[in-house]
């Protein structure tokens, strides 16, 4: 068994012996990620079904497990919500965050969320920093560009730069003129990751993402069906939503566990460089 | 981190993974001294790779004058200053390498470039190093300077990039050593703008990706030079692969100028890179930035470079600069020909070792005319 497997059983044993020390008090803060029930789990930060819903207050620590690491604590607490309607799982993610970053460029990070879930019910849950090899997870990822981009943002050069100006661009040439096929196949020629299906390069339509991972570095799509959200600017920093499909096992009344992550883009957090918390137990109300 | 040998360096240095030197390894060799900054180098590859938007300030290919041009902003300087002394004990490096110098929870010593530092791609442009005085004459090295320098990604063998990217969407195509980004697995995390020390990897915020220069590497696979060689007016560039200094074949150009007759340095070798673009430097430049530029091998060069018009063997060579698009794997002088071979095995080009000079007479007799000279 590695440090580091260890560290996450012992983590996760200390957790439940908390746990089952009782039943809170009424005025108590949550010990864990409570899912309510209700007719419909809302997309939107500001929906009235948010306003009795429990807040679990998340302790964030830094990643620094993998190089590159984050060395310096910045976002350290996060306020988390779920609502479940049976077909599908919200989570409410508030954090403070004094500066708005949801514009991309060189050395320029967006503001982030995500949520992990274990792909499948396990007692032995894997490693919370993104899995591990044959135990995956999934992860619901939202980024503040992909908000900006969702929101019908960032379809031109000048959308970023205001001066900008551009000569001519081949696919504005007059061959491909009023020829769409012709000419989204000359754009794709210069867009590669955009024409290979990379899932970032795409014309988002959605803030979130659907991903999946067995540890760091091997991000990938998922297909665990579709995810939506929102992210709205607070006075004080983000209200994000972040829907996907009821994980399956969850139905059944199941306990489980869930794990988050925020980035900080003006802290230049990118990546692995991020504040995250372990497992936290999630439990469906009854 | 792993253990692996850079014959640059002359030592063993630390690498985030362990060595993998490809089959044959793309190459090249650009004489600085005859580069005219034309930057017909830079359109050649704007039109051809980074055309949409943004990629409007990525340019995989530029020419920067030295000391004052950068792109972008200060990227060596910038670098050196990082890193901080850098000994040479003969032909071995003693300082540390970009990845030894790694800080805590880095994998390389790097830094971002911001946004204003791509914002003039032009900058130092034909500056020269200061004033000439009134009455003055050229002395060499001269007393004030500049120099083109063109830069295109080194496609190194120990890439700083490739050693960065958390999510290893970054690799080095082990039949030629061309180093790309996985188009379909790049997030966007810059790890890669960040280490690399030539900042020759570009973040498209337009995709939210990053994208290199990609050695023309549909181009190379059918045995022609990438677009930034084919295109050099001043033919300073020979394309080929550099084979270990271990396994240096005489009939092989690039090993010719690298390995047998060091004529052709690499940039920045002390970064750790070992980086395969290799330079001629240029005659003129004081030696100390010349060695800070290229290394200790600066001296050697110029001397060699200098004598290189009474060489027949290293004047056909240079010769064979620019003279085809094919690349050249091989190559052989017969008496005052020089001749190319492409990567097929075949001839592709045949050269004279000087070629012919004709002088015509000041007046046409034909046409009863006095003949000048139009540039």
């Amino acid at each position: 068994m590695t440090l580091q497997r260890a560290t996450i059983l012992f983590l996760g044993s200390s957790t439940l012996l908390f746990a089952a020390c009782g039943p809170a008090k009424p005025d108590s803060p949550p010990t864990e990620v409570r899912v309510v029930k209700v007719e419909k789990a809302p997309d939107d930060p500001g929906a009235p079904a948010w306003h009795d819903v429990p807040a679990y207050q998340a302790h964030l620590i830094l990643q620094d497990l993998v190089e590159p690491r984050l060395l310096q604590p910045s976002t350290t607490t996060l306020a988390v919500q779920a609502l479940s309607d049976r077909t599908h799982l919200a989570f409410r993610l508030a954090w403070a965050d004094d500066s708005e970053d949801a514009m991309p460029g060189p050395a320029r990070f967006s503001d982030a969320c995500a949520v992990q879930l274990p792909s499948r019910l396990q007692a032995d849950v894997p490693a919370p920093q993104m899995g591990e090899a044959g135990r995956p997870v999934e992860i619901l990822y939202w980024s503040a560009v992909q908000q900006t981009r969702a929101d019908g943002g960032l379809t031109r050069i000048q959308d970023l730069y205001p001066n900008a100006t551009v000569d001519h661009y081949p696919f504005e040439a007059l061959p491909v003129q009023g020829d769409e096929t012709a000419h989204t196949r000359m754009a794709a020629r210069y867009a590669p990751a955009r024409a290979s299906g990379n899932q970032v390069a795409q014309k988002a339509k959605e803030p979130v993402q659907a991903l999946r991972a067995e540890g760091p570095g091997t991000l990938a799509p998922a297909d665990f069906g579709p995810v939506c959200g929102q992210g709205d600017r607070t006075t004080t920093g983000w209200s994000v939503v972040l829907v996907r499909p009821m994980p399956s096992y969850l139905l059944d009344h199941q306990a489980a566990q869930v794990a988050f992550a925020v980035w900080d883009g003006g802290n230049g957090e990118v990546g692995s460089r991020k504040m995250r918390t372990g497992w936290i137990p999630l439990a469906m109300e009854k | 981190m792993a253990r692996v040998h850079n014959w640059q360096l002359g030592r063993e240095m630390s690498y985030w993974y362990p060595a993998s030197r490809p089959k044959r390894q793309f190459a090249a060799v650009f004489d600085v001294n005859k580069c005219i900054a034309c930057q017909t180098c830079t359109l050649a590859c704007k039109t051809t790779w980074t055309s949409a938007p943004g990629q409007e300030y990525m340019l995989w290919n530029n020419v920067e004058t030295k000391p004052y041009g950068f792109y972008p902003l200060g990227w060596d300087v910038k670098a050196l200053e990082l890193l901080g002394p850098q000994r040479w004990r003969g032909p071995m490096y003693e300082g540390r390498t970009l990845f030894e110098a790694a800080p805590k929870g880095e994998r390389v010593l790097g830094w971002r470039p911001a946004q204003r530092d791509y914002a003039h791609p032009n900058v130092g442009e034909d500056d020269c190093t200061g004033a000439i005085e009134g009455g003055a004459h050229i002395q060499t090295p001269h007393m004030v300077w500049f120099y083109y320098l063109a830069r295109i990604c080194n496609h190194c063998t120990f890439p700083a990039c490739l050693a960065a990217c958390p999510r290893g969407s970054i690799y080095k195509r082990p039949e030629d050593g061309i180093v790309l980004v996985d188009q379909s697995r790049c997030r966007g995390y810059q790890e890669c703008v960040r280490a690399c020390p030539y900042k020759k990897v570009f973040f498209n915020p337009m995709t939210g990706t990053s994208a290199k220069c990609i050695a023309c590497y549909p181009k190379i696979e059918t045995g022609i030079q990438p677009q930034c060689f084919e295109n050099c007016i001043g033919k300073i560039r020979l394309a080929g692969w550099l084979s270990h200094p271990d396994h240096a074949q005489e009939d092989n150009p690039i090993d010719y100028l690298v390995h047998v007759r060091r004529l052709a340095l690499p940039l920045f070798p002390q970064f750790g890179l070992e980086p395969n673009i290799y330079y001629i430097p240029p005659v003129h430049v004081p030696r100390p930035y010349l060695v800070q530029m290229f290394g200790p091998g600066v001296d050697a060069a110029v001397q060699a470079y200098r004598a290189a018009h009474k060489d027949p063997d290293l004047a056909g060579l240079l010769g064979l600069f620019g003279s085809t698009h094919r690349a050249i794997s091989r190559w052989q002088r017969q008496a005052n020909m020089i001749s190319g071979i492409g990567t097929h095995g075949a001839e592709v080009v045949r050269v004279p070792l000087r070629e012919p000079i004709v002088i015509r007479d000041a007046f046409d007799s034909t046409y009863g005319v006095q003949r000048t000279n139009t540039p």
